[in-house]
């Protein structure tokens, strides 16, 4: 899923990065590196809400938007609490999560070749 | 010697009879051995009354009976007292009356003789008659009076003959009646076959040099018949007359045919197993009975060795069909039971379940979006979209199998006994769990022992015990509401059985419980049902194996679960 991401991001003119945990992320994140970031809740070890609580003081104006397959509607309200930008659950189409990420963004216009 | 009058050697009860024959030259008695030869010195006066009606015409219906009551034993020789045994003794003997000591079945053949000697009734009536006895063969009974007319009253009565068991008549008899009463009355089935018509053939079929009587017997489908035929049953006893649902043992006489009617191979392979010399035989066939129904008895045969009577071959037949039927509906009832438990456990795991279906089914939706995105390029990336074009094939067969297993766990399917690697099957469970441990942080550690023996089982209905257990304490680990859940999947081999231990860092169960845990029903969560872990241990003991809970020291349950291995060819 996360390769089909990666593909889906790169054809829609994005620069993405991968990585396969939360750990790996946060060893590679430095402030200003990314603008976006999109993430699963359920993940070992740290999950996505505690992804999402450590970066509320590490890069508090990062948005979040969650793809997931879990329908619980405590996890979802939790993460919109603590200020998601959006909660999308799996499968997700591609208009969607597009759509949502240049709302995230703030870049205007639909897509160039939709 | 001869010219002794009888009776004063009678009178001197010196006990050697020899002394009392009149002629012993007599033509009957030349053909008998003097020392086997058994003698009655017998007082007829007071039959005389009764004699002289018979002689008339007048005498009873019962003549034989009333007759041998009236007639008292003077003397014996020892040759009779031998014969007799416990039964006899002279001393005891002298003075009662024959009928007290004379074998039933030949009163007759006695009071014809006394009535024939006494009064010469009917005229000219013979002095000597053969007898049915099992002591002699070929017996003689000779009866004679004092021609000197000094004892008017005595008649002398012989028993000869070839001797065929040097034992007692009343051991002889006793004997018989025992044997006679074990087998009618025993339990089971018993027929008594006289085979020794098969004899010849198979002397025949030696000298032929036929080895394979069953493969001979194949091809000549009406020797097989005629075998049928020939070989007759001789007796009976009660438990075979019931197992045919005859109406009497008479129903049972004769050629076997009726024995073998619905299974005409077993009668080839009982003739074979003869043929061969084998002391006994036995196999599972199918009869019929007189009532037409089918039943399914286990069926042994033991044949004949000498010195014991080669015209008794001895069948027992043991009616299996309502064991055989019981066990098939308890075979049924524990893969419904298992099935049922299935059903639940699939309820419980839909959250998970949904969860691993909806993986590949987002990837490939991603996956195809992004490949129609390349594909409405200007200048299409073929390389790229042959990449997502197979992963998206990949994530469809991977949806397919997760389906496929899931589908398995469900269905109804006939209990399987198939080989087993029992680390696949724990490894095929985890897919059920994963969602659930993953979810509530759980660690699973699955610690497989590689080179495992295998198992014969039934895959389905051991993973459903895995899954059971797993989530039992995926349960147990939630119950306690703690962090740092860890539940561990061990497999080993311990003393030829392959081992499985489960355990978690649950709260345990509490002492009170650990006796019940596998009972039916038993549950202490508020929202079970309480049949996860009786199914297990229903599925484990129809696998011939074992399983038990404890307490792990460091806390937590612990489930063992012992399975025999597969046996070697």
């Amino acid at each position: 899923m996360r390769e089909a991401l990666f593909d889906l991001l790169q054809v829609a003119g994005f620069a993405p990065h991968a990585f396969d945990s939360a750990a790996a992320f946060l060893a590679a994140y430095g402030p200003g590196s990314i603008d976006l970031l999109v993430t699963d809740v359920r993940m070992p070890d740290i999950d996505g809400l505690d992804l999402q609580e450590r970066l509320r003081t590490l890069a508090p104006s990062l948005p979040v938007i969650f793809v997931t397959g879990s329908s619980d509607p405590d996890t979802r309200a939790r993460a919109m609490a603590a200020g998601a930008h959006a909660y999308l659950n799996k499968p997700v189409g591609d208009k969607l999560l597009l759509g949502t990420l240049r709302a995230a963004l703030g870049i205007n216009g639909t897509e160039p070749d939709a | 010697m001869a010219s002794t009058s009888p009776s004063e050697i009678a009178a001197r009860h010196d006990g050697n009879m020899q002394w009392l024959v009149p002629r012993f030259d007599h033509a009957v008695h030349a053909a008998m051995d003097r020392d086997t030869t058994a003698w009655w010195a017998l007082d007829i006066s007071d039959a005389r009354p009764l004699i002289a009606a018979i002689a008339t015409g007048a005498g009873p219906v019962n003549r034989a009976a009333m007759l041998l009551d009236t007639v008292r034993i003077v003397d014996v020789n020892q040759n009779t007292v031998h014969a007799l045994g416990p039964l006899g003794g002279r001393r005891s003997m002298i003075g009662r009356t024959v009928s007290a000591y004379w074998p039933p079945e030949s009163w007759t053949v006695l009071a014809d003789l006394i009535i024939a000697a006494v009064a010469d009734f009917p005229l000219g009536a013979p002095r000597s008659r053969p007898m049915t006895s099992i002591a002699f063969t070929d017996a003689m009974m000779n009866i004679s009076t004092d021609e000197t007319g000094a004892h008017p009253d005595l008649v002398f009565l012989s028993v000869g003959g070839t001797v065929i068991d040097d034992r007692s008549l009343w051991a002889v008899r006793a004997s018989e009646q025992r044997y006679h009463n074990l087998i009618h009355h025993l339990p089971i089935a018993l027929v008594q076959v006289d085979s020794r018509p098969m004899n010849p053939i198979f002397e025949q079929l030696r000298r032929d040099g036929v080895t394979d009587i069953v493969a001979y017997l194949d091809e000549r489908p009406d020797m097989a018949r005629h075998s049928r035929d020939i070989v007759r049953v001789t007796d009976a006893n009660r438990n075979a007359v019931r197992l045919f649902a005859a109406e009497s043992a008479d129903r049972l006489i004769g050629s076997v045919d009726f024995l073998f009617a619905a299974s005409p191979d077993t009668a080839k392979r009982v003739i074979g197993a003869h043929f061969e010399e084998r002391r006994s035989y036995t196999e599972m066939m199918k009869i019929s009975t007189f009532a037409g129904e089918l039943r399914d008895v286990e069926l042994t045969v033991t044949y004949p060795t000498p010195p014991e009577r080669l015209d008794i071959t001895l069948l027992t037949l043991e009616d299996l069909t309502d064991r055989l039927r019981t066990e098939a509906q308890l075979r049924q009832l524990q893969a419904d039971f298992s099935r049922a438990g299935r059903i639940a456990t699939l309820g419980e795991l839909a959250t998970s379940i949904a969860h691993e279906v909806n993986q590949p089914l987002s990837a490939i939706v991603t996956n195809a979006e992004t490949s129609l995105r390349w594909l409405s390029r200007d200048e299409p990336n073929l390389a790229k979209i042959e990449q997502l074009t197979t992963r998206i094939a990949d994530s469809a067969h991977r949806a397919h199998e997760i389906v496929q297993r899931i589908r398995a766990m469900a269905v109804r399917h006939a209990p399987e006994r198939v080989p087993l690697d029992i680390n696949t099957v724990i490894e095929e469970t985890l897919l059920f769990v994963r969602h659930d441990v993953v979810s509530r942080a759980i660690t699973l550690d699955a610690v497989l022992a590689p080179a495992l023996p295998q198992l014969v089982g039934d895959r389905v209905q051991l993973q459903q015990v895995i899954v059971n257990l797993l989530l039992n304490g995926i349960q147990a680990i939630t119950q306690r509401s703690g962090t740092n859940g860890k539940i561990e999947v061990r497999t080993g081999a311990e003393d030829e059985c392959v081992l499985i231990v489960i355990r978690d860092n649950g709260p345990g169960i509490a002492p009170e419980n650990i006796g019940r845990v596998f009972e039916g029903f038993f549950t202490t969560k508020e929202d079970g049902i309480g049949i996860g872990l009786a199914i297990c241990h229903s599925i484990i003991l129809a696998h011939g194996g074992r399983i038990s809970v404890s307490n792990h020291p460091e806390g937590g349950a612990q489930f063992e679960i012992r399975l025999p291995p597969a046996p070697r060819n």
